[in-house]
């Protein structure tokens, strides 16, 4: 017992510690047209890495343009007017005749003879072919990978779009520059090329894939409303049918510095390095704080529940509503996602594949597919033959029971706390890791120190409180299930 | 007309241009980032282990990983797997009389963790402990090193995870495509081999016990410890967790010949679905020699990369691909692999093979342009930094050159050579070690779909993919 009063004792001075030093290395400076700029200076090595998280994402998306928010972060590798195009002017009027043709083709793959869109699909590929040629093929890459840039890259989600890139520090100018001018006006060439491209995306995601499929399918069941149950790709025919006129309108109305928060952590230095993002974002003027109005989420009345057919072996996932942050029932639940499922020791790994040896592989999750909004505790399971998806439910299911009847021992809650401040302390250790994490919580919970005292929350759950919330939430009729199974194995 | 002018209007409207000041970000120049990191430090252990260690006070933090020769290319052939296998048993097998358990137990309250693993290289297990119980972590660690249990119901569980992971493994069509492709490239030589139910079946604990005790050997061990820690107390400490670990010389087994040649030979798997899984590709050098250093330029010109000829073709110019492109493999003792892929529309699946071919052909007929060497030499030399900037990963890449056994200055060497190596000796790397007429080619998709025959690149050989 004094063995493990000592270990708990110096996680908890290893997490303090470690949480002090980060607010040492953190500046915030918010520039007067809204950017707020987050500079951890950690970095022995001159390297920095950098997050630009946009509040922009998936929910924002208007009807029939579903993943519009992804095809837009597509399109921001593609240069702006002084990067990339080889004559501007040209290439802006062959740019304007490819938008005319593809909506000319739009217009008569709808209405016209088999004979008018033959013609008008080779009009659209000639004008395609001359704006191709008025162009570089990738700029950014170009000019970020021949300066040292690695893991150049884009991911948009439901609540936010980041853009993200490693650089020698002594590059952060060129970073500034290029991404700056992305804000000040991207051009959308070579946008019906890209628009292929995120279809092909979408097939190798989510309709080759079984887990993709699975997903896609629960969780448009589990959300009547909320724009959390949309695609997040997109589904085929919103893809095939953007226009670089409706991506456009959609990054004029949400890319703007106020509604953004650049992250860079590593070898940074505050007088050295704000003046660089001030010369160039600083030019940026505000935007308006435009919010689409989400549609709530009505309470769950009965139970859903799906069967999808895919010729692979059987997978099931299981998804209860909750609330989301700063409500308190989310970190409590967040503490139920790491007794059930985190580490060998956890309740499901030790029942299931263990013990019954009905599951591969189980995994639980207190924060999808977002967390902005109400979202879903998910089950997901793998059952190992002969064993199917309905003794996975089963057991899910028991073990659920289990929680809302049996209080969980102070040892089981002082481990998920021990793993929750383990965790606090290795975050810091992945530059990149670090700078999305406080760009995120910057952008959407207060300030990126709520990472910090969000850990003094988790510390002071109670096991009664974990109780309480399984009881509350994990009810039959506030339950979706997807069982995705041959179709002969109905 | 006057819709043409809105559509421009609107296509242009936010680009009202940059402040006239900005510089122009192609001629912006900076000057190459001198970086010298700490080496790591080296000792070696009475038993004869070597270990590399790195102190770093930044964050609370030890993590180590010891190296062993135990290669997944030892499997025997009957019995495929028999590395990984040993290693995940190692884990979940007990160790030094502490059963699994109570393993796992002790290190989720430490919020610490120990792991294992195996591939074509080596086998590993590693740990992360807060330096504050990292004492308590390394007894642990050692025994899942040294002194497995490999306890008989353990063995059976993860056996059949093990069987059901290989029943899933066509459920997804990437994998399944490049398993059957290096089964069929490296055809007859371990490292293209792949469990089935039948290996998986057929491993039993007396393999598992006689694997660890013929290759997990001091003598075939390279630690790397990385963190917050005394180098000299750290040395002390694995000298007294390793000092009862005797070793002795281990009996290594000589591996069939590689094949240079297996092709050409065009595979084709069914699977419903609405794409192809495309790789070609043959045999080719082994990494980091000098024809691997000349080739390996004319591999990123290729498809190395995102401004690539591959990707800017197939992806960017006609969007057919959302991944697509080419890589060599790394191997050092047999061929490594040359690799074009593209998962593309089932309905392009001939189109894409076709450009895929055709860009092997063009390099290798017209070379590549001064600009694009120069991207590629500028791009592989400042993106050399980030190999250095974290201490621990130069710790356990010293390390692992020490097992593998590379030679040292290879790397300054690819570098050297990246810098005086001319657009003609990119060209005639591509005619040397490109071979588009003898490619083996793998497609996994629908046939029903495809816009060409297969048969139109060879001979087609059908296989069932299961």
């Amino acid at each position: 017992m004094k063995r493990t009063t000592l270990a708990i004792l110096l996680l908890v001075l290893a997490a303090t510690a470690a949480a002090q030093n980060l607010r040492d290395q953190v500046t915030l400076v918010t520039l007067d047209n809204g950017l707020r700029v987050i500079f951890v200076d950690s970095g022995a090595a001159p390297v920095i890495a950098i997050n630009l998280m946009f509040d922009v994402g998936g929910v924002d998306e208007p009807a029939g343009l579903g993943g519009i928010a992804h095809m837009v972060e597509h399109m921001a590798f593609k240069g702006t007017p002084s990067i990339g195009s080889l004559d501007l002017e040209a290439e802006e009027a062959a740019l304007a005749e490819v938008e005319v043709r593809a909506l000319s083709l739009k217009y008569l793959r709808a209405n016209g003879s088999p004979e008018e869109v033959e013609a008008a699909e080779a009009a659209f590929a000639e004008a395609r072919a001359r704006a191709q040629q008025l162009a570089l093929t990738s700029p950014l890459d170009a000019l970020f990978s021949t300066n040292g840039g690695i893991r150049l890259n884009a991911s948009t989600g439901y609540d936010r779009t980041s853009y993200v890139l490693s650089i020698p520090s002594n590059r952060l100018e060129l970073y500034a520059r290029v991404y700056a001018d992305v804000l000040l006006g991207t051009i959308f060439r070579q946008f019906y090329e890209e628009r292929d491209v995120v279809r092909q995306e979408r097939r190798q995601r989510n309709e080759d894939d079984p887990q993709g499929f699975l997903f896609e399918a629960f969780t448009s069941e589990a959300f009547d409303h909320h724009p959390y149950g949309r695609s997040l790709i997109g589904d085929s025919e919103e893809i095939e049918g953007y226009t670089a006129t409706a991506a456009q309108a959609f990054f004029e109305a949400f890319y703007y510095p106020n509604r953004a928060v650049l992250a860079l952590v590593g070898d940074v230095e505050v007088e050295r390095d704000l003046p660089i993002i001030e010369r160039y974002f600083g030019v940026l003027e505000p935007g308006p704080d435009l919010r689409p109005r989400l549609a709530s989420e009505p309470p769950q009345l009965a139970e859903k529940r799906i069967v999808v057919e895919y010729d692979a072996e059987p997978q099931i996932v299981i998804g209860y509503h909750k609330p989301t942050y700063p409500h308190r029932d989310a970190f409590v639940l967040d503490m139920v996602d790491a007794v059930l499922s985190s580490g060998r020791t956890s309740r499901l790994f030790q029942r299931m594949v263990l013990q019954d040896q009905s599951a591969l592989d189980i995994t639980t999750s207190s924060g999808y597919p977002a967390v902005r909004y109400s979202n879903l505790f998910l089950f997901y399971g793998l059952p190992r033959a002969p064993f199917g998806t309905a003794d996975l439910e089963a057991a899910f299911l028991e073990e659920i029971e289990e929680l809302k009847v049996e209080l969980i021992s102070d040892e089981e809650l002082q481990k998920v706390k021990n793993q929750v401040r383990a965790s606090s302390v290795l975050s810091l250790a992945s530059s990149s890791g670090l700078a999305s994490t406080l760009a995120f919580h910057e952008l959407f919970a207060g300030g990126w120190e709520v990472f910090i005292t969000d850990f003094e929350i988790y510390e002071s759950v109670t096991a009664e409180e974990i109780r309480a919330a399984v009881g509350k939430y994990f009810t039959a009729e506030n339950r979706t299930v997807a069982e995705l199974m041959r179709a002969e194995a109905e | 007309m006057r819709y043409l002018m809105l559509l421009l209007i609107l296509l242009v409207g936010a680009a009202l241009g940059q402040p006239a000041d900005w510089p122009d970000p192609f001629a912006m120049e900076f000057a190459t980032v001198e970086f010298t990191p700490s080496e790591p430090e080296r000792a070696v252990l009475a038993n004869g282990i070597v270990v590399y260690l790195a102190e770093s006070r930044a964050l609370p933090i030890v993590t180590g990983v010891a190296y062993v020769d135990a290669r997944s290319t030892f499997d025997p052939v009957e019995k495929v797997s028999l590395a990984a296998f040993t290693a995940n048993l190692l884990r979940e097998g007990g160790a030094g009389g502490r059963t699994s358990e109570e393993i796992d137990a002790q290190l989720e309250f430490l919020a610490a963790s120990v792991e294992t693993g195996a591939n074509d290289f080596f086998s590993q297990v590693s740990f992360i402990a807060l330096s504050d119980n990292v004492a308590e972590v390394l007894p642990i660690w050692r025994d899942v090193l040294i002194a497995p249990d490999f306890d008989e119901e353990r063995i059976e569980i993860e056996r059949q995870r093990q069987l059901e992971a290989v029943r899933r493994v066509v459920d997804n069509p990437v994998q399944v495509a490049v398993r059957e492709f290096y089964s069929r490239v490296a055809e007859g030589h371990p490292s293209g081999s792949y469990a089935t139910e039948e290996t998986t079946s057929s491993i039993t604990s007396s393999d598992l016990i006689a694997f660890h005790g013929r290759f997990y050997q001091p003598s075939a061990t390279v630690i790397a410890v990385s963190g917050d820690f005394d180098s000299e107390e750290m040395v002390a400490t694995l000298e007294e967790l390793f000092g009862a670990w005797p070793g002795e010389p281990v009996d290594y087994p000589d591996l069939p010949a590689y094949n240079p040649d297996p092709g050409p030979k065009i595979y084709y798997g069914f699977k419903e679905i609405g794409q192809s899984v495309i790789l070609l590709g043959h045999p080719s050098v082994t990494t980091y020699s000098e024809a691997y250093n000349d080739f390996n330029v004319a591999n990123e010109i290729l498809g190395g990369d995102f401004s690539s000829r591959l990707v800017s073709e197939i992806r960017v110019r006609r969007g057919l691909a959302y991944s697509t492109g080419s890589f060599i493999t790394e191997s050092f003792e047999y061929p490594s692999n040359f690799v074009a892929y593209a998962i593309s529309p089932a309905q392009a699946t001939g189109e894409v093979i076709e450009l895929l071919l055709a860009e092997i052909q063009r390099i290798q007929e017209q070379g590549v342009s001064e600009e694009e060497l120069e991207r590629s030499r500028q791009t592989i030399l400042n993106q050399s930094l980030f190999r250095f900037t974290s201490s621990s990963a130069v710790n356990e890449r010293t390390a692992r050159v020490q097992l593998l056994g590379l030679e040292p200055g290879y790397y300054e060497r690819y570098l050297e050579n990246l810098q005086t190596i001319t657009a003609e000796e990119v060209r005639e790397a591509a005619v040397r070690e490109l071979r588009p007429d003898e490619v083996v080619i793998m497609v996994v998709g629908d046939e029903s779909l495809f816009d060409r025959p297969l048969s139109d690149f060879g001979e087609v050989v059908t296989i069932e993919l299961e």
